[in-house]
């Protein structure tokens, strides 16, 4: 078999599972749906292991192959084929993608078991990995926009899984929304670059990237930065972030698998894959950086704050994105893919373990109201601590080495790229602050109710289950809260998921560790060979600097978090008076949802209204419809005059104009 | 294969005589399927058997009708119709199969006018003589003026259709004047005899002057046909009081024949009035984008959302078709496929919710309804996601083609109407949210969708899908004609682009044929891969497969006679592969040689 | 003979017939003046007729004709109807079909 076929088998296992899932969704019996939909995309896993072994074998050179289906729509100059491109970076992330994905699967199996949607949780979730597996596959601009709006009708249909749940349906749509924004960003994007290069095909646009850029670099920048804009609605950057915190409506696995570990890191994928464009368009690179570095700085500090448990999660994964889009920004895209395959596997690992914890509680998510959890779910704790330590960036755990490379080529960058350096290293301290702040608040303290129940060895349930986003109380018609929870301690098959990751969130760093191995930069070498940036840095000095400062400051941060939330509780409060307005500022999500809505959706609704209510009544009604309408009527009141029923006068009428019409032309001859 | 479009045409309008004269409710109901089966397979025959490669009119059916006025009844089918017609025989299928599971009074009188009104619809498709056009576009009025006054249920039905009458009456005379002046100024002006075949017309380009008002005259009829901002008028009324089933017609295919007659008709023939219009009608384009939607996204009652989609649908296909070049005009043909498409079923499920919602068309009436109608959640939300151009559905390469073509035109219009595809997303999910998701509504009376309504609606969203799939079908089989049609006005309105994009035309037309060169990649099933043979780019030295049909970075790469390597197109020398860098051929493990 | 008596004649009967429609109110009256004034068209058709030496004039004579029996036809009827319904036989007084 060729490698573009196993390529084109990765696509189909989670497409026939999806469908074959949805078909049958009321008739198969107990958990067959979790189970059909997870051999599914293992089975996409065992393909992307077979294309990379085959990918493998050729020479390396020869490592970036296309194929071709059929023709989708080729006409009038457009070349959109149903292609896929198969090399190193998209075999990377097929391998990621459909690994993390997998586990999830097999993590859902049993915690979405009570719900009653089991069946459309796992056809929605099958077609969220094959909508992936697309885009992270498409060899050309039209594959990939589409992959990229499947991969968000499927984040939309897991937001509002939930749908009698008003906030549910509401998130799902505001993600849709600002998804969209992102799409026709890329669509546009895409017109500037086909506008010079009259190709839609990746390897064919990357070849004549040089020419194109010495032709029109201003349409290049702008085509990039446009490109940039769907990736930033993708990967919830600044300003387009504000879906993903509520993204968090779904159910637990999803947030793990779409709003963490996969979907929210296309628009890394889409930097990296377009390096040959943003090389010869280095401002739109430097917006990249920027908006990364800034993100970074945003989500850190929201973090600091919230209290919702998924939500501190979901504010950390801004952040971790904002490092991989400043890495692949300015250049380390190596490394800034590495970052994005150890996220996948702490944060996915860090959801699942929430996911346990929100089961355990009942579904209750606020900080505020849990604690103590350390004895009564020790497994959960474990994959807790490891996900945080790996979060935070303590060596030997995975995040460390990544996070700690993207940094140390940044740094030897120079110029005003040591600007990104320091915001990274913030950014570091930041994270360990927040991470640890929330295992030390649910883990640590007095046990909760909930927590003591649970020693007690009988897991809590609410008698009336309510929206933790709102406190409505839930219509039990539609799945969720099934007549119980589930979590890790009680079930194999979450622990096994769990296990799994948080054995790679230990040991997924050692791919590439400075000065012992590199492997990585040695897979994805044939996709990056053609950039100019050296994607391994050979300056010892700040490589050893980096790797103590990035141990301190992840060591310092834990410290903080001890001594503020276990050793002296009643300091957060005492600096939230202090430093109120920042409070404030950050409670409130510096405020990103107010100036969306009064920019945005505020000036369309008005608009809306002002055409429902005042155009269609004065302009259409009454001067279109109104002005002839009345024009006619008052005519047809003159000529009724004339019509008096005296039939002799009609007839006067009718000769006197005879006789006046032959007068006329008796006159002129 | 001989088809014969006069019985095509005809049959629908026969069907409905016959039923009317043999006095039988339920025969009359049989005949008028009878007749929608008929028109659909002589459609579905029609496209399977059309010629791509021949470009022009096929199965010609063309007598002289009054000779004295040139008038010929001259009927054919190219790229510009023959998807057209197909919608229309689904379409009216469809509505069919709808009213016949309903009870309907005056059921012989009904079908009739239904029978009436496709054949008319296909009239104005296939003609070919302006004049015989412009008496179908008349004639379409007339049996939905009747479907309406008679049929509906709505209170301000008179109103409603008085409105419609006259707006289009007043667009049709202003269109006969146009038809006349132009068919007589032709002969002033190329001093041949008088003439209605658009193909004569179109022959000989009138003096800029007369163009100008000529087209203000069919733009007026076509505007208001479709309708486009600020010619909607008639539609909130209209769209209320007509019965559903002629609703899902008139919105799915009338209002497409107004948008095929700016191609058919004023495009060729007013080249310079298009291309002097262009920008007036790029912005009552883009206006009936932003107008439809915002109001889409306010109103509350589910036909008048799906209206004022409609409108800013239009808006996208009247962008395409002023873009006046091949892309744009490709993705209008294409959308206006589409669109007709999807609205077909979006009113019907529309009305599915409406009924079970006690009734009301009102969306804050409706809610919840998908937990007991899981198929009909799903067929609602294909339908509103291809309604909303998501990417991967063929409205979404309608409107790539469409805001491509109009992106080469003018950068700006293209930017803003941008903001109409991320407004349908608004409308589009609201309206399936606020039908499907959330708490149910006080009155719903939630049940899955029925096995005969689900015989209209499946098909339709199974049509929906399978263009998703395969958008190249229309787009190549359109290619040629949809091209012509605005060849002149792209030469005059671009000439720089219309001379380069000509000027590539060898690459071009080898895109369609590239299945016949020597190594195909398609039908190999897979990679372009040097292990079959396709050379290495010598030119960058990179290794990168390169595509046997057009080379690397537009080169063509020559292979010698003699060795059977790759040339160099530097040296003319044949390229010495090093043996150690042979490809490997991944079946057999064995190296593989040039 | 020349033409022109043929016309005066023609147009005095048309001015007779005319002058009893405008002058008389029964509709019985009425409609005699109008077969008047039909049938000096008649004659004035029939003599350009003779005139120019070919049959036009008399076809259209001939179909002037079978238009006047059609409209005696219908008009007696009416004013048959008419007086069965007792309505006044007066088309002054028969005037509800005013605007």
């Amino acid at each position: 078999m060729n490698v573009t076929d196993y390529g084109w088998l990765i696509l189909l296992f989670p497409l026939v599972g999806s469908v074959l899932i949805g078909l049958l969704s009321s008739k198969l019996p107990g958990k067959a749906a979790g189970f059909i939909g997870t051999g599914s995309i293992f089975l996409a896993f065992l393909a992307t292991v077979g294309a990379l072994f085959k990918l493998q074998d050729r020479p390396e050179e020869a490592r970036q192959v296309t194929g071709i289906l059929y023709d989708y729509a080729s006409t009038v100059g457009v070349d959109a084929e149903m292609s896929i491109l198969v090399d190193p970076l998209s075999i990377l992330m097929c391998l990621v993608v459909s690994g993390v994905s997998t586990l999830i699967h097999l993590y859902s199996v049993a915690y979405m078991w009570s719900d009653k949607g089991y069946a459309r949780f796992f056809a929605y979730l099958n077609f969220f990995v094959f909508s992936m597996l697309l885009l992270v596959l498409a060899g050309n601009f039209m594959l990939l926009i589409v992959g990229w709006a499947f991969v968000g009708a499927a984040s939309y249909l897991l937001i509002s899984y939930w749908y009698r749940r008003t906030t549910a349906t509401t998130a799902g749509l505001k993600a849709f929304v600002i998804n969209v924004v992102g799409d026709i960003g890329l669509v546009l994007g895409t017109y500037f670059i086909f506008k010079h290069t009259g190709t839609l095909d990746f390897l064919k646009t990357f070849e004549s990237a040089e020419e194109f850029a010495n032709e029109g670099n201003g349409d290049l920048t702008a085509g990039l930065i446009l490109l940039l804009v769907g990736a930033f609605a993708k990967s919830a950057q600044v300003p387009f972030h504000t879906w993903l915190p509520d993204a968090m409506e779904g159910p637990t696995p999803v947030s793990s698998l779409i709003h963490a570990a996969t979907m929210v890191t296309a628009g890394v994928y889409l930097i990296a894959r377009m390096h040959p464009l943003f090389e010869q368009a280095p401002a739109a690179a430097d917006v990249a950086a920027i908006t990364g570095a800034v993100t970074l700085l945003v989500a850190g500090t929201i973090g600091l704050v919230v209290t919702d448990l998924k939500r501190v999660i979901a504010y950390s994964t801004m952040s971790q994105i904002g490092y991989m889009i400043m890495a692949v920004g300015g250049g380390a895209y190596v490394a800034g893919l590495f970052h994005l395959m150890t996220h996948a596997f702490f944060k996915a690992l860090l959801f699942m373990a929430a996911g346990s914890v929100i089961g355990a509680m009942a579904g209750k998510q606020d900080l505020d109201q849990m604690g103590g959890f350390r004895k009564a779910m020790p497994f959960t704790f474990g994959c807790f601590v490891i996900g945080g330590l790996a979060l935070a960036g303590v060596p030997p755990f995975s995040g460390f080495f990544s996070k700690d490379e993207i940094l140390l080529i940044l740094g030897d960058r120079g110029g005003w790229y040591i600007g990104l350096y320091v915001v990274g290293y913030i950014g570091a301290l930041l994270t360990a602050v927040y991470t640890w702040r929330m295992i030390f608040r649910a883990f640590f303290g007095e046990a909760c109710p909930e927590a003591k129940e649970l020693e007690g060895g009988h897991l809590h349930h609410a008698a009336v289950h309510t929206n933790p986003a709102n406190g409505e109380v839930e219509d039990t018609e539609v799945g969720f809260p099934g007549a119980e929870h589930h979590i890790a301690e009680q079930s194999t098959a979450m622990k096994v998921a769990m296990g799994c990751l948080a054995v790679l969130a230990v040991i997924g760093g050692f791919i590439q560790i400075p000065k012992v191995n590199h492997w990585l930069d040695d897979f994805l070498h044939p996709t990056f060979e053609d950039s100019k940036i050296e994607q391994l840095s050979s300056n010892d000095g700040l490589l050893y600097f980096g790797l103590i400062l990035g141990t301190f400051v992840a060591l310092v941060g834990i410290a903080i978090a001890y001594r503020l939330w276990v050793q002296q509780p009643e300091t957060p409060a005492r600096i939230q008076a202090r430093f109120s307005f920042l409070h404030r500022l950050f409670v409130n999500k510096w405020y990103f949802d107010e100036l969306i809505d009064l920019v945005v959706v505020r000036p369309f609704a008005w608009f809306g209204r002002f055409g429902q209510q005042t155009f269609e009544r004065v302009v259409v009604g009454a001067a279109l419809i109104g002005g002839p309408t009345g024009l006619v009527k008052a005519g047809s009141a003159a000529v009724r005059a004339l019509q008096s029923g005296f039939l002799r006068a009609y007839a006067a009428l009718l000769l006197a104009g005879v006789a006046i019409t032959l007068f006329y032309f008796l006159v002129q001859s | 294969m001989t088809l014969h479009l006069s019985i095509f045409l005809w049959l629908p309008a026969a069907a409905g005589v016959l039923g009317l004269l043999l006095r039988s409710d339920k025969v009359a109901r049989i005949l008028a399927a009878l007749g929608a089966f008929g028109t659909l397979g002589y459609a579905i025959t029609a496209v399977v058997d059309y010629d791509r490669d021949q470009a022009g009119l096929q199965y010609v059916t063309d007598r002289s009708w009054i000779s004295e006025l040139g008038i010929h009844y001259k009927l054919g089918v190219d790229g510009l119709n023959l998807f057209l017609i197909l919608l229309t025989a689904v379409l009216f299928l469809a509505a069919v199969l709808w009213s016949m599971r309903r009870p309907i009074e005056r059921e012989r009188h009904y079908w009739l006018h239904l029978g009436i009104g496709q054949s008319a619809v296909l009239g104005a498709l296939m003609a070919q003589d302006l004049a015989l056009f412009v008496a179908f576009f008349d004639l379409m009025l007339i049996p939905f003026y009747f479907l309406t006054i008679g049929w509906s249920t709505a209170e301000n039905k008179n109103a409603a259709v008085l409105k419609l009458v006259i707006y289009t009456l007043v667009g049709s005379l202003l269109m006969l004047v146009a038809a006349i002046a132009l068919a007589v100024l032709t002969k002033d002006a190329s001093g041949n005899e008088l003439t209605f075949v658009i193909s004569d017309l179109t022959k000989t380009t009138l003096p800029e002057g007369s163009q100008d008002w000529i087209f203000l005259c069919f733009a007026a009829a076509f505007l208001v046909k479709m309708p486009a901002f600020p010619f909607h008028g008639w539609m909130p009324d209209g769209y209320r009081a007509m019965p559903l089933p002629v609703l899902a017609v008139f919105s799915g295919v009338l209002s497409k024949v107004a948008a095929y007659g700016f191609l058919r008709i004023v495009c060729p023939t007013l080249p310079d009035a298009a291309v002097e219009f262009q920008t007036l009608m790029l912005i009552i384009g883009l206006l009936s984008i932003l107008y439809g939607s915002a109001l889409a996204f306010t109103t509350t009652n589910v036909r008048l959302i799906l209206g004022y989609s409609s409108l800013a649908q239009l808006g996208f296909i009247l962008l395409g078709v002023f873009a006046l070049n091949p892309q744009g005009a490709q993705g209008a043909i294409l959308q206006a496929v589409n669109h007709g498409l999807v609205v077909a079923p979006a009113f019907f499920l529309a009305a599915l919710a409406a009924e079970r919602a006690g009734g009301s068309e009102d969306i804050r009436d409706m809610g919840g309804l998908a937990f007991r109608a899981p198929v009909m959640a799903v067929l609602f939300l294909i339908v509103a996601f291809a309604n909303l151009a998501m990417p991967g559905s063929a409205n979404f390469v309608g409107e790539f083609f469409i805001l491509l073509g109009v992106f080469n035109a003018k950068v700006a219009i293209a930017c803003i109407a941008f903001a109409g595809v991320a407004l349908a997303a608004v409308y589009s999910l609201r309206l399936f949210i606020r039908a499907m998701h959330n708490r149910t509504g006080a009155d719903t009376d939630s049940r899955e969708i029925g096995v005969r309504d689900g015989l209209v609606v499946v098909p339709l969203v199974l049509a929906i899908l399978a263009l998703a799939f395969y958008p190249q079908l229309p787009l190549e089989k359109g290619e040629k004609d949809v091209v012509g049609a605005v060849a002149v006005a792209f030469e005059r309105s671009d000439p720089e682009r219309a001379a380069r994009e000509n000027g590539e035309d060898p690459t071009q037309a080898a895109t369609p044929g590239r299945p016949e060169s020597g190594v195909d990649p398609a039908a190999a099933g897979g990679a372009i891969d040097p292990a079959t043979g396709a050379p290495v780019d010598p030119a960058t030295g990179t290794g990168q497969p390169v595509d046997p049909a057009t080379g690397g970075g537009g080169e063509q790469i020559q292979i010698d006679p003699n060795t059977g390597l790759p040339i160099d197109p530097n040296t003319g020398q044949p390229i010495q592969i090093d043996p150690e860098q042979l490809p490997v051929d991944p079946a057999t493990g064995q190296e593989v040689t040039p | 003979m020349a033409i022109g008596w043929y016309l005066a004649v023609s147009a005095l009967i048309f001015s007779i017939g005319a002058g009893g429609v405008l002058t008389r109110r029964n509709p019985l009256v009425i409609l005699l003046c109008l077969e008047l004034m039909l049938n000096a068209a008649n004659l004035a058709l029939i003599a350009f007729s003779r005139m120019h030496g070919n049959g036009d004039g008399q076809i259209f004579a001939i179909v002037v004709m079978v238009v006047a029996a059609c409209e005696v036809c219908i008009g007696l009827g009416v004013i048959v109807a008419m007086y069965r319904r007792q309505l006044p036989i007066d088309v002054d007084e028969l005037r509800e079909l005013q605007g």
